[in-house]
């Protein structure tokens, strides 16, 4: 007979410590020899995680109301302008702000600064209304001394994503780092088997509501993530050969930890945040059992031309081939580099299992699953 | 290399006799020199071996003391997060991912301070410094 668990079923089993957890990098190797129907039976739940630069993240803080009060018109901290057009002392730091005058400093390093208890100094303009007669405010904040520090990322997570080269004759400077001319290398970014979307292509048991490690605390999916798009190309394993699904996470900030939350910059490009995210995915079946087998031999991307506006594609090539760390294309080896960090996204995954394992840490069965068939749109110019 | 001037050869116009005279190319990373004090100028200079060692003949001659004078990589290594964005660039390999623990690793003694790591760096740990030989 076929096996069922259903999520209650296993969360039993985790508080009765009883639970088979493994990460999804074991679970990989297991499956080299081992059925999809005997992997469901053994193993209950495989812990997912990715760290890697995601520029769609940043964070609300209430800083709460001075005596007299101000209704925040123009904000920033240590200079970086923040959005302030919610309500009097709510805010919105995003972490791809800039500094005005310093390229390399932004709101992910002001969201790592509050995270890591450091004091941030907030500047305020207001016109000044009957009911927040203060116009200025100066003055320094802290994570003790405001109320909300709500990480919520629009887009974090990306189920794939391709590689990056550049044919050009100059160096280009991007998102994807630096791009040697010529195809000097290739820079790529997820962590492949270890990726959360990519051992639940199909999102089955990853949804509204799901419980997940974020930024070194418990955090939530609260919906599906900006550019989310599932009509995508899978390949034969049935993954998505390029970026597909995406989520929109939301988790206390305060209660996050440096080591998995750190600002970024990227020389020429701007500021960024690496976000440590873990998934832990229930084994509910031979095809979730299936599903979390995957290998990086199995998953492929595509190669993107970086050196041309249009980014044409130019080969496609699997994960495996990319973590050798040379690559061939057009005849020419290519020295290839990760920019999410696999190592700490090894760590967050061995945490997460380690969670569980010990009960600390349920799963959380979806409230809504995600749309099918969602494609994207693009902006006209008109 | 670092040269120190004398109170008496600041007045010299040793760089650009090095560069008429001797075809040597001169790039000048720091200057420290105040006309009538001692002063010193930390160069890179780059020619035909016998081009060098003529133009090093005539600072002696100056009595212009020369320090030689190595560029090396600076790298915060404890606070890596082994992404690996820097070893893509690195040609010379001395920023390698380690495939089995994929931290990385940096071997000082194949680095030929290209500085492409520095730009590459996304926590920015990478740094030139300037050290005597």
């Amino acid at each position: 007979m076929s096996i069922r668990k259903s999520f209650q079923e296993i969360n039993e089993k985790i508080k009765n410590g009883n639970a088979v957890v493994l990460t999804a990098e074991e679970v990989s190797a297991m499956g080299r020899n081992q059925s999809p129907a005997e992997i469901a039976k053994k193993v209950d739940v495989v812990t997912t995680a990715t760290f890697g630069p995601m520029c769609s993240s940043g964070m609300f803080i209430n800083v709460g109301h001075s005596n007299p009060p101000i209704r925040m018109e123009k904000v920033t901290l240590n200079g970086v302008p923040v959005f302030s057009g919610i309500a009097a002392v709510d805010l919105y730091i995003g972490a791809t702000e800039n500094h005005p005058e310093d390229p390399a400093y932004g709101g992910a390093h002001i969201i790592e600064e509050l995270i890591a208890g450091k004091d941030v100094e907030l500047v305020a303009h207001a016109k000044g209304t009957d009911c927040y007669p203060l116009r200025d405010i100066r003055t320094t904040i802290n994570r003790n001394n405001i109320n909300e520090m709500i990480m919520f990322n629009p887009r974090n997570a990306y189920q794939n994503y391709p590689t990056a080269v550049n044919t050009s004759k100059r160096i280009k400077y991007t998102y994807m780092g630096s791009l040697l001319p010529m195809l000097g290398n290739a820079n790529y970014s997820t962590s492949g088997e270890l990726s959360p979307l990519l051992n639940d292509p199909e999102m089955r048991t990853i949804g509204m509501g799901t419980r997940i490690f974020l930024g070194g605390t418990t955090g939530y999916v609260s919906w599906y993530g900006t550019q989310f798009k599932t009509d995508s190309e899978n390949n034969e394993f049935g993954v998505p050969v390029s970026n597909a699904a995406t989520l929109a996470v939301i988790g206390d900030a305060g209660k996050m930890d440096t080591a998995f939350i750190k600002a970024a910059y990227y020389e020429k490009y701007g500021v960024s945040m690496f976000v440590g995210i873990g998934i832990p995915i229930p084994v509910l079946d031979e095809d979730m059992a299936a599903r979390v087998m995957i290998r990086n031999d199995q998953i492929t991307t595509r190669i993107l031309d970086y050196g041309e506006p249009h980014h044409p594609e130019l080969g496609r090539v699997t994960y495996e081939a990319l973590l050798s760390g040379e690559i061939e294309l057009d005849q020419k080896k290519i020295k290839t580099a990760s920019l999410s960090s696999i190592h700490k996204a090894r760590e967050i995954a061995d945490r997460l299992k380690k969670e569980v394992s010990k009960g600390s840490f349920l799963l959380s069965e979806p409230v809504e699953m995600f749309p099918r068939g969602k494609g994207l749109n693009s902006l006209e110019i008109r | 290399m670092v040269l120190r001037f004398s109170a008496d050869t600041v007045n010299e116009p040793i760089t650009y006799i090095l560069i008429k005279e001797y075809d040597v190319l001169i790039n000048i990373l720091n200057a420290d020199i105040t006309h009538g004090k001692e002063g010193s100028l930390l160069i890179e200079m780059i020619g035909r071996k016998s081009d060098v060692n003529k133009a090093v003949v005539y600072l002696e001659s100056k009595q212009v003391e020369i320090s030689p004078v190595v560029k090396t990589i600076l790298f915060k290594e404890s606070l890596c997060i082994h992404c690996g964005a820097c070893s893509s660039v690195c040609f010379r390999g001395a920023l390698t991912m380690d495939s089995s623990s994929r931290k990385l690793e940096f071997s000082p003694e194949k680095c030929v301070a290209c500085e492409l790591c520095i730009k590459a760096c996304p926590l920015q740990l990478f740094d030139l410094n300037f050290g005597a030989n």
